[in-house]
């Protein structure tokens, strides 16, 4: 049994690393990195801009994205993947990768769920920052800018870190419009052993469940210091004199 | 429309001219007409819930009004306008909040040079100078690389003072600048707000510090139920207030 193992990671290793390449399309474990990482990256910024559109005073910039924002988080993410396979071709005409139709679809998703995220981060500073900012005479962009969002979005790195989870695991469904990841690779070494599935797919959920473990340990460090930084000082004072000034220059 | 005579200076630093502001039926502001000569300090006292904080913060514009007017320095502060000639203005006017409202992901001193160096585009060298001097005015220069969830809130809202003076405001709005913090840690935010007085600072004042009032005040507002129902030197107001509800007031406090 644990030779099972032994023997398909020794055979195939290279094929759940990176596909088929360079023979075929990149694959594998590096592409469902690549994607997840792609997502993840496109999808922030984004993310940022709908939650400003959605606490706009505009109506005209708050109620489309946030109609978005409600049908993205109310359709399943499968169904919003097959749309978009059948539906992009038809509106351009082109014959859209299955890679890049996957990311667009990730965007649009993992967008809608990060930007509830981001827009509850600026929520919950409360009126006091903004006003403060007012007052001294910035701009709303500038007190977002330079006083609201770095806050917010520190205070939501971990629930972040926990969206780029969650975005690895939804790559997976990539499969169903046949985008070559590591979920891609191990059928097709299924597909060649034919009688190992349960082999393979553990050999699978063992590499998604590291990946995943690690970066929610990660989340969950992180969000323990910042409980212990918001704290304040009572509980973990700092020498004043070893206050990391050079991160503050930087956002400055 | 009732422009004081006494006032010293012909262009008043604050002017509000039949004020009202309302939520609905409730009426939080009403007619509110008077003025803030330059130089002068006035404390606007009041029971709870009479809409002290609402006309602070209405001067400054962080509060709409239904109608009427308020200038500074003879800008109307709520006319249409763009946004950027709204921030210079409010540029100018220096506001303390009750909850300090320090930004807490910055240094002491970072607080206070921000504004200067984002607002102004002051070069960062010199706004940082400007901000240690000011740090040293309110007496936290060493406290300039701390952050302020590390200062008691005396400290915090000595340098939220700080923070506002940053902009060179030739008015000061304090809205509650003590009624968060604890009885020891008053006495200190008053001494800096004496001084502000003593160095000719216009400053209007919410507060419930009557020996700040006796003692800095140039003038009393009594507000209750959003109407200045009396407008008077210290003197006069502590000694023989003539409107009832004032005296009352006064009764409840010696308490």
């Amino acid at each position: 049994m644990i030779r099972d193992f032994v023997t398909i990671i020794q055979d195939y290793w290279l094929l759940l690393l990176i596909g088929q390449y360079p023979n075929g399309p990149l694959g594998g474990l590096a592409n469902t990195i690549i994607l997840s990482v792609l997502a993840i990256g496109l999808a922030f910024p984004i993310s940022i801009l709908m939650a400003l559109a959605r606490l706009s005073k505009w109506r005209l910039l708050r109620w489309p994205v946030t109609g978005l924002v409600y049908v993205t988080r109310g359709v399943p993410l499968l169904m919003l993947i097959l749309w978009c396979y059948f539906v992009i071709p038809l509106w351009t005409g082109a014959d859209v990768p299955s890679f890049f139709i996957m990311l667009v679809t990730l965007v649009v998703y993992q967008g809608a769920f990060l930007s509830e995220v981001v827009r509850a981060g600026i929520v919950s500073l409360g009126q006091g920052q903004m006003d403060a900012a007012r007052a001294l005479g910035h701009g709303y962009m500038g007190a977002m800018r330079f006083v609201i969002l770095p806050q917010a979005l520190y205070n939501m790195i971990p629930s972040m870190i926990s969206t780029f989870v969650s975005t690895i695991k939804d790559t997976t469904l990539g499969y169903v419009i046949n985008v070559p990841d590591l979920t891609f690779a191990a059928s097709q070494v299924n597909n060649q052993l034919l009688t190992q599935p349960f082999q393979v797919f553990l050999i699978l959920a063992v590499v998604y469940y590291i990946i995943c473990w690690s970066l929610t340990f990660a989340a969950n460090t992180i969000e323990r210091r910042i409980t212990r930084r918001r704290a304040g000082p009572r509980n973990a004072r700092l020498r004043d004199d070893a206050a990391p000034l050079i991160t503050i220059r930087e956002q400055l | 429309m009732s422009t004081s005579i006494s006032e010293p200076h012909a262009a008043p630093a604050i002017r509000i001219t039949d004020v009202c502001k309302s939520y609905g039926d409730y009426r939080v502001l009403r007619n509110i007409t008077a003025e803030v000569a330059r130089g002068e300090v006035v404390v606007i006292c009041g029971p709870s819930g009479s809409g002290k904080s609402t006309l602070i913060r209405t001067v400054n514009r962080l509060e709409e009004i239904s109608s009427g007017a308020i200038t500074f320095e003879g800008h109307d502060i709520h006319t249409p306008m763009r946004a950027r000639d709204l921030n210079t203005l409010r540029s100018r006017i220096g506001f303390v909040f009750q909850s300090f409202n320090l930004f807490p992901h910055l240094s002491v001193v970072d607080n206070v040079s921000m504004s200067p160096i984002r607002v102004r585009g002051l070069p960062v060298d010199q706004a940082h100078d400007t901000a240690l001097k000011l740090l040293d005015r309110v007496g936290l220069a060493e406290k300039a690389n701390a952050y302020p969830g590390q200062l008691s809130g005396g400290q915090q809202q000595r340098v939220a003072i700080a923070r506002a003076l940053a902009m060179e405001p030739p008015v000061m709005l304090f809205d509650e600048p003590t009624s968060a913090l604890d009885p020891e840690m008053v006495g200190e935010v008053l001494s800096v707000m004496k001084s502000l007085a003593a160095d000719g600072m216009t400053m209007l004042c919410v507060t419930h510090e009557m020996g700040f009032a006796r003692d800095v005040a140039d003038r009393i507002w009594f507000i209750d139920k959003g109407e200045i129902l009396e407008s008077a030197p210290p003197e006069d107001f502590f000694q023989n207030p003539r409107h009832p509800r004032a005296q009352r007031f006064l009764a409840d406090l010696r308490h």
